[in-house]
């Protein structure tokens, strides 16, 4: 099914939907998503070394499936993808994410609640949106693409990391040991697609006469609490390389990522590709997919329908 | 002539204080101190990395000539050729250090030994070249330096006897010339398995780029091998200023430094080759990302670099010297020819390193990312200055006291062939 028709369906399209079901929608979002926040610290717990090398472990139980509210607008149908994903054991989920380019406006909503999400520095943005001007007058127009990790299935990132630190998860998301890596920007140089970012130790705020609390809060990625103090400038992930990890903290709250629930066009799909009625899954199958740089061969699990 | 070298001395003194102090300053703060970006990942302190890793093994490699291809006329140099190896491979682990976002984790290199890494695999190497070098340099010294330990007294004594490892010198000459003729064996031995980890050293330092496939300007069979020519050039010419200025001038001195004037010239012949070869192909295709960083490399902000440094201290300055006949013949032209090439091989480091960054990973990328960490431009802080040029200070400071300390060149033998028969004395 092509993302066009995809819009027009009553299963997907919020435009169609009546006020009283959005808000009933919305409301019952708004619980799910508040109890999924409050089980978000058990299933944190479970992200990193346990799901390292092909552990089928499930993590700490997820708010209830939310399939009672699913036939509302494409967000609430990955969701419960989502949910439907996180019952089965972690080899044998393929989390993937579709991005629609001609759903894309480059308002960068993505690249900001990443930030915020991630707490991220100065240098580090695992969601640029890249923009190209296609044509010359009068025919001419803007291409939006945002640029998460590619996750690709055969990362060349991972292979030169000397200490193990960067590993492709069995669900297929790559992700970083910050306490492992030891900062040498080895896997940085290797990303063809330029997804890695360096953590210099900054803040936004350096040269301000003081650091607001917006910055020193923590961030929660991997499902770690990480600190982040000016007096403290060598406590990971700060030195350390950094990457998009589709907010496995997120996901394993059974949340979408960030950039997923704040696109305003609707253009980040999300979910399990392993799951064949799963909407990444359909999307993926479209005619209209590509990929980026795929003559590389490191098959990445980002697909954009233009 | 003693003023100069106070004076010389009390700069690097100063340039190594200043270097540690930057040193501290980077350790304490993080990376932050440095103008390196998420897309300039790698700067100054990698390219200072490589060349002094280039500059070790180059000169292995030349002490091989003498304990393992038998080039007795180059005998005078192998233990300056072994004591610079180790000690620009020491520089060159302390650069590679620093610029760890997290120094401190080093030992995971070993703890968390990756089989795919380049890096891990050059790790290892570095280890074992270490080992083989100071063993080479025992085998060589143990009975001057048990000489020299029961003729010293104090702190000296102590030094001698821990350098010696206990090592007692027979007493008769013909026992004597036995142990020396075990020793040179143990050398030629440890030279042999040196070679192929003089090469892996160096050679696999040129592979972690090689091997990186995003990195077009990088990403050729032939980048290993230019790193290990280029080795041999600054190794070449190591020996040759050495040699020059500090060497022995006894009778076999001309001839050494003609040897050393040959070789370089060789070495920067197959060098210029090898650079051209890679330059043409390279470009031929036109595809943007092979075509970019070789214009920038050649024509871009920073050209100075190529056209001063590689093509003209490192290449085209030493060869005039060493050919002209007004100069090859005099000890202080071929010196400075060797320090040319020693100076200049940092602008071919430099230009391997940074320029593979200035192509953006994905048209557009550039734009998307505004902030100055993110940026595809890089010229070394201040901090990245200080530090490098305090640390390689530090580093031929540490390199006189050890030449003062050692015997360099008091050899009570230095021709035996490996069966004994004594070809001529000094």
């Amino acid at each position: 099914m092509s993302s066009q028709e995809d819009r027009s369906t009553p299963e997907s399209g919020g435009i169609f939907a009546s006020r009283r079901s959005f808000l009933k929608r919305a409301l019952a979002g708004a619980t799910v998503g508040s109890s999924a926040l409050l089980h978000a610290r058990g299933a944190m717990a479970t992200i990193g070394a346990g799901e390292k090398a092909g552990s089928t472990a499930e993590p700490a139980s997820i708010a209830p499936s939310p399939e009672a509210f699913a036939e509302g607008n494409a967000l609430e149908r990955m969701r419960v993808d989502l949910h439907r994903a996180m019952q089965k054991p972690v080899a044998d989920r393929r989390w993937g994410m579709v991005i629609d380019l001609r759903k894309c406006i480059n308002c960068r909503a993505c690249t900001v609640s990443c930030v915020a999400e991630n707490a991220l520095p100065p240098g580090v943005v695992y969601r640029p949106v890249m923009s190209e001007e296609i044509g010359s007058f009068p025919n001419v127009r803007m291409k939006f693409l945002p640029r998460p990790c590619m996750q690709c299935e055969n990362p060349p990132c991972v292979p030169p990391c000397p200490v193990g630190a960067t590993y492709k998860r069995p669900d297929g998301v790559v992700v970083v040991d910050y306490e492992q890596c030891i900062g040498c920007r080895y896997c940085i140089s290797s990303c063809p697609y330029g997804a890695r970012s360096f953590d210099f130790s900054e803040f936004h705020e350096e040269h301000a006469p003081r650091i607001t609390d917006y910055e020193t809060r923590p961030n929660y990625e991997y499902g770690r609490e990480h600190k982040r103090v000016p007096e403290n400038r060598t406590a990971s992930p700060m030195g350390n390389a950094r990457k998009c990890h589709f907010c496995l903290h997120r996901v394993h709250a059974g949340i979408l990522p960030g950039c997923v629930t704040t696109c305003l066009g609707g253009a980040t799909s999300f979910g399990d590709l392993n799951d064949p009625d799963s909407l990444v899954s359909r999307l993926s199958a479209s005619e209209h997919v590509t990929r980026l740089k795929s003559e590389l061969g490191t098959s990445p699990k980002v697909y954009y329908l233009t | 002539m003693k003023s100069t070298h106070r004076l010389g001395m009390g700069l690097l003194a100063i340039a190594a204080a200043a270097g540690l102090w930057a040193t501290f300053m980077r350790l304490s703060q993080g990376m932050m101190l440095t103008n390196l970006t998420s897309n300039m990942a790698w700067g100054m302190w990698v390219a200072f990395y490589i060349y002094c890793i280039g500059l070790s093994a180059g000169s292995f490699l030349m002490s091989t000539l003498v304990y393992v291809f038998g080039m007795h006329r180059f005998e005078r140099m192998g233990r300056i050729a072994l004591l610079s190896a180790l000690f620009a491979l020491l520089g060159g682990l302390v650069f590679v250090w620093i610029d760890l976002g997290h120094p401190w984790r080093f030992y995971k290199v070993f703890t968390g030994w990756q089989v795919s890494s380049v890096l891990a695999w050059e790790s290892l190497l570095y280890i074992f070249y270490i080992v083989i070098i100071c063993a080479e340099l025992w085998f060589l010294m143990r009975c001057d330096l048990a000489r020299q330990r029961d003729d010293s007294h104090g702190p000296r004594r102590i030094f001698y006897s821990v350098a010696a490892l206990g090592w007692r010198c027979p007493e008769k000459p013909e026992e004597r010339e036995a142990c020396h003729v075990r020793g040179m064996r143990g050398v030629t031995i440890l030279g042999v398995i040196g070679i192929p980890i003089a090469i892996g050293v160096h050679g696999g330092t040129g592979a972690l780029f090689a091997v990186v496939a995003a990195k077009p300007y990088w990403f050729s069979g032939l980048f290993p091998i230019i790193f290990l020519v280029s080795a041999l050039v600054s190794g070449c010419g190591l020996m040759l200023f050495l040699y020059s200025f500090f060497g022995q001038r006894d009778e076999g001195f001309r001839d050494m430094l003609a040897g050393l004037r040959s070789f370089l010239i060789i070495f920067i012949g197959i060098d210029v080759l090898l650079f051209t070869s890679d330059l043409l192909v390279s470009n031929y295709s036109a595809i943007p990302g092979h075509t970019e960083v070789w214009r920038a490399v050649i024509f871009g902000h920073y050209w100075y670099v190529f056209w001063l440094g590689q093509l003209g201290l490192a290449w085209l300055l030493p060869v005039l010297i060493t050919s002209l006949p007004a100069t090859r013949g005099d000890s202080r032209w071929l010196g400075g020819a060797g320090a040319c090439v020693v100076a200049g091989i940092v602008a071919v480091r430099l230009n391997l390193v940074i320029p593979a960054y200035l192509h953006e990973q994905l048209p557009g990328l550039a734009d998307s990312l505004p902030d100055a960490r993110s940026a595809y431009a890089y010229f070394p802080s201040a901090i990245e200055i200080l530090s490098t040029a305090g640390l390689l200070s530090l580093l031929v400071l540490a390199f006189i006291a050890a030449w003062n300390l050692l015997p360099m060149f008091d050899v009570t033998r230095t021709s035996l062939t490996i069966d004994g028969n004594t070809r001529g004395e000094v």
